[in-house]
């Protein structure tokens, strides 16, 4: 263990100075003040680095949605991007209701902006039949999404699924376009969320790739989140929590790619009657924070179908503010390098 | 030659000219005809096979007029009231689909007149002929009984007594013929001769607007199509602009150089008369047809006819000239979502007044969808407070509720302690429940037996996930156990 955390060490100085080499630090933040851990082994690390805020010093704030949990949104450098493709993973196929749930829940905050837009869904037919149909009933209730809001497609195929989404994609009439996928096709690769993530810039709309049972491979998607389910709160009662009942929907969020590549689990509830998320602080209820969030880059980066794909992996360092819609924040001719291409993966 | 089973013997059922030259004739066993020429090389009749060329020859027909139907086993009327002119004249017109036909490897005969029986009588007793108005009656008299298109008993028993030809029919005083041989001679009659319309009942329903365009060069590229495509409906428009209507469906038929026809259809969800737009549905058509459209040599005509049509609201634009209507562009979308990968490709859900689950939301295509409403605006008028809580519903639902093993349950009619969805144990943490719902006995048919109650529970496992379970039928109610559901999964 000792071992590793020393690789761990070096590894992360030479990154760091690759990343000063070309230019393209990426922001640091101020360290969310609850996870301790982290504050420890950062404290040093923010002592010799310059911090360089770009992208999200010229971005304006409406460039992102805001969760309403300010750790999460903070560990997100200001939000999820509006304009951007955001995957949302699930480990397991039997997630499916907590990652559509926590979808769901950030397209009902966007809905709060774009009143009356619909949503479109995209699926193959496979995760409609394994993981079950959306249920427009539900939604309503939970989320607050009419059914006259929701249309959905069910394409045979992957091919067609990605193409219905790149075709919606790039309209503006939609408030969210959500592709959702099983597995770790081959087709689902870096080009192919390149385009999404092409035209959900130029359209200004959200696209939410939601991805069942996928391993994290590399996207251009500039945020990656892995929602699984959290056990329930009890439901509130005048006589206090209610013993063996089941309340608001609760997920647990780790962030596996960001931009400002800070770590963070945490676990949200969703309150149906205000649409708005909170977060659960209660220290019985957390789980305990893992090993790697004291030094969030995994020693190696983790190849694109291996056995152990750490969550976050380091090469968050060389993608820097793509998903903000501001151009100025490019280093200049001299200081980008020719073959960025190979480091973009994560 | 080819021949057909008969009344338990095998005949002649068609041949051949050379097999004519021979002195075999059809109706001749084939036992004899082997016995008279044992090199004979026989063919079992195939009546699909020839029905599928006989529909092939009518779509193929289609490029002289719209109104095709078929005639019995082995002809066609082909209603050209209107459609001479362009083919420079009756005789012109005749010609031309017999040079067809003939190049094609077709023996075909053509009457032309102006009564359909008249016309069928041409054709069979004459070959090429064409009838002028008011020379029926010289056309039928000298033609046998079978020129008039009644069934063979009745030709017969006017045989017998003497009544050999059209002619001497038409001499025959009427009411004692329509006592003896029924109304239906003198229908006949009357209808070759003009005296009352008969109706040919098209094959195709036919459409309110087509435009075409022949071509001297066959074309082949999927591009040349798609350009010719928005050519015509250039030339569409201005007809649906006069007539104040969108086009609802819209066909594309290619007419292969060789008589082979493909059918391309469209649907819109509102009306259409845009030629970008109509160019951009049927390039999502053609792109997803791609495998299936075999060009061959080329096509030499190509018609874009409109199915259906419907009035079409005009919108006025900004100054700007552009129509900011979301609407619009989704209904588009969707419009070639569809073209691409079939209706069901794009859903919408309705609610449905019912209390089971699967039929509260029916998934319906989107055309067939109830148009979109603006949601309610709750900003203004804030809605009364709810009292009575609606049931949880699941985020998802599954098509099928799929069946999951409960080994034991704490109470026999509680929730259960564990279960195996898909080869997978769950245990039970908590559970809520149950919410009983009941079969709609208003739907159930007379003899049916009554499906028996759900109880639903939600439940949540150990890992925190929510399912959506329930039991059918109740314990002890009847010998068999009842047996546990999936239906659905909580966010």
């Amino acid at each position: 263990m000792a071992m590793s955390a020393v690789a761990r060490d070096t590894v992360f100085a030479l990154r760091r100075q690759i990343a000063k080499i070309e230019g393209t630090l990426p922001e640091r933040l101020e360290v969310p003040a609850p996870s301790a851990p982290v504050d420890v082994a950062r404290s040093d690390i923010t002592a010799e680095i310059t911090i360089v805020r770009r992208g999200l010093a010229v971005a304006s704030p409406d460039a992102f949605l805001h969760t309403g949990i300010e750790h999460l949104d903070t560990a997100l450098g200001g939000g999820l991007p509006k304009a951007a493709l955001s995957e949302i993973h699930g480990l397991e196929t039997r997630d499916a209701g907590a990652v559509a749930g926590f979808a769901l829940s950030l397209a009902s905050l966007i809905l709060r902006e774009k009143q009356g837009l619909p949503i479109l869904w995209v699926g193959t037919a496979e995760i409609f039949r394994e993981a079950g149909f959306p249920y427009a009933s539900g939604l309503h209730a939970l989320f607050g999404i009419e059914p006259e809001q929701l249309l959905f497609s069910e394409a045979p195929k992957l091919l067609d699924a990605l193409w219905i989404a790149e075709e919606a994609a790039r309209m503006t009439a939609f408030a969210a376009v959500m592709l959702e996928i099983r597995g770790s096709p081959r087709l689902l690769d870096l080009t192919a969320t390149r385009r999404l993530h092409a035209r959900a810039q130029n359209a200004g709309r959200p696209v939410l790739l939601l991805r069942q049972a996928g391993e994290a491979e590399p996207t251009a998607a500039p945020v990656r989140l892995i929602v699984s389910a959290a056990s329930a709160a009890s439901r509130e009662t005048v006589a206090g929590p209610l013993a063996g009942s089941i309340g608001r929907p609760a997920f647990t969020v780790d962030i596996g790619k960001s931009r400002t590549a800070l770590p963070g689990q945490f676990t949200l509830e969703w309150n149906p009657d205000e649409h708005a998320f909170e977060e659960r602080r209660r220290g019985e209820e957390r789980r305990p924070q893992e090993e790697r969030a004291t030094n969030p880059v995994a020693v190696v980066s983790a190849s694109a179908r291996g056995a152990d794909p750490a969550p976050a992996s380091g090469a968050v360092l060389a993608f820097p503010a793509l998903g903000s819609p501001a151009s100025g924040d490019q280093p200049s001719r001299q200081q980008r390098p020719a073959h960025r291409g190979p480091r973009r993966t994560g | 030659m080819i021949s057909h089973r008969d009344s338990n013997a095998q005949r002649i059922a068609a041949l051949d000219e050379r097999a004519e030259a021979l002195k075999l004739k059809r109706g001749m066993g084939i036992a004899d005809a082997r016995a008279m020429h044992p090199s004979i090389d026989v063919v079992e009749a195939d009546a699909e096979a020839d029905r599928r060329l006989l529909e092939g020859l009518a779509d193929w027909c289609d490029r002289y007029t719209p109104l095709v139907a078929i005639d019995g086993e082995d002809g066609l009327f082909l209603d050209v009231t209107g459609c001479t002119h362009l083919f420079g004249g009756e005789r012109a017109m005749q010609d031309e689909i017999l040079t067809r036909f003939f190049q094609q490897g077709f023996d075909v005969r053509a009457g032309l007149a102006s009564t359909p029986g008249a016309a069928w009588a041409a054709a069979r007793f004459h070959g090429d002929r064409i009838v002028a108005g008011g020379e029926e009656e010289a056309l039928l008299s000298p033609l046998p009984l079978s020129a008039l298109r009644i069934a063979p008993e009745t030709r017969i028993s006017l045989e017998s007594v003497g009544l050999r030809t059209a002619g001497a029919v038409m001499a025959a005083p009427r009411a004692p013929l329509a006592r003896r041989f029924g109304a239906t001679l003198l229908l006949r009659l009357d209808q070759a001769l003009g005296r009352l319309d008969e109706a040919v009942s098209p094959r195709l329903p036919v459409a309110p607007l087509s435009v075409e365009r022949h071509l001297a060069e066959p074309v082949v590229l999927t591009d040349d199509i798609e350009r010719l495509v928005s050519r015509l409906a250039v030339a569409l428009k201005s007809d649906l602009e006069r007539r104040g209507e969108g086009a609802r469906a819209l066909a594309l038929l290619l007419f292969r150089v060789d008589g082979a026809v493909s059918r391309i259809a469209v649907g819109t969800s509102r009306p259409l008369r845009e030629p970008t737009l109509i160019r951009r549905l049927f390039h999502e058509r053609l792109a997803a047809l791609e495998q299936d459209i075999d060009a061959g040599f080329g096509f030499d005509l190509v018609r874009l006819s409109v199915l259906s049509v419907a009035a079409f609201d005009m919108l006025q634009g900004d100054l700007t000239g552009e129509t900011d209507d979301d609407d619009a562009d989704i209904a588009l979308f969707a419009d070639r979502i569809r073209a691409r990968l079939g209706e069901a490709a794009v859903l919408k859900p309705v609610v449905v007044e019912s209390h089971l689950p699967e039929r509260a939301v029916a998934i319906v295509p989107f055309a067939e969808a109830p148009q979109r409403r603006m949601p309610p605006n709750r900003s203004g008028r804030s809605a009364p407070p709810m009292t009575i809580y609606p049931p949880e519903r699941p985020v998802r639902l599954f098509r099928s509720p799929e069946p999951i093993e409960v080994p034991a349950t704490e109470m026999p009619e509680g929730p259960p302690m564990n279960f195996r969805w898909r080869r997978a144990l769950y245990r039970v943490a908590r559970a809520e429940g149950p919410e009983r719902i009941a079969a709609e006995w208003w739907r159930k048919l007379p003899g049916e037996e009554e499906a028996p109650t759900r109880d639903y529970y939600r439940i949540e496992d150990s890992e925190g996930r929510r399912y959506w379970l329930y039991r059918q039928g109740l314990y002890g109610a009847s010998q068999t156990s009842p047996r546990w559901f999936m239906h659905g999964v909580f966010a």
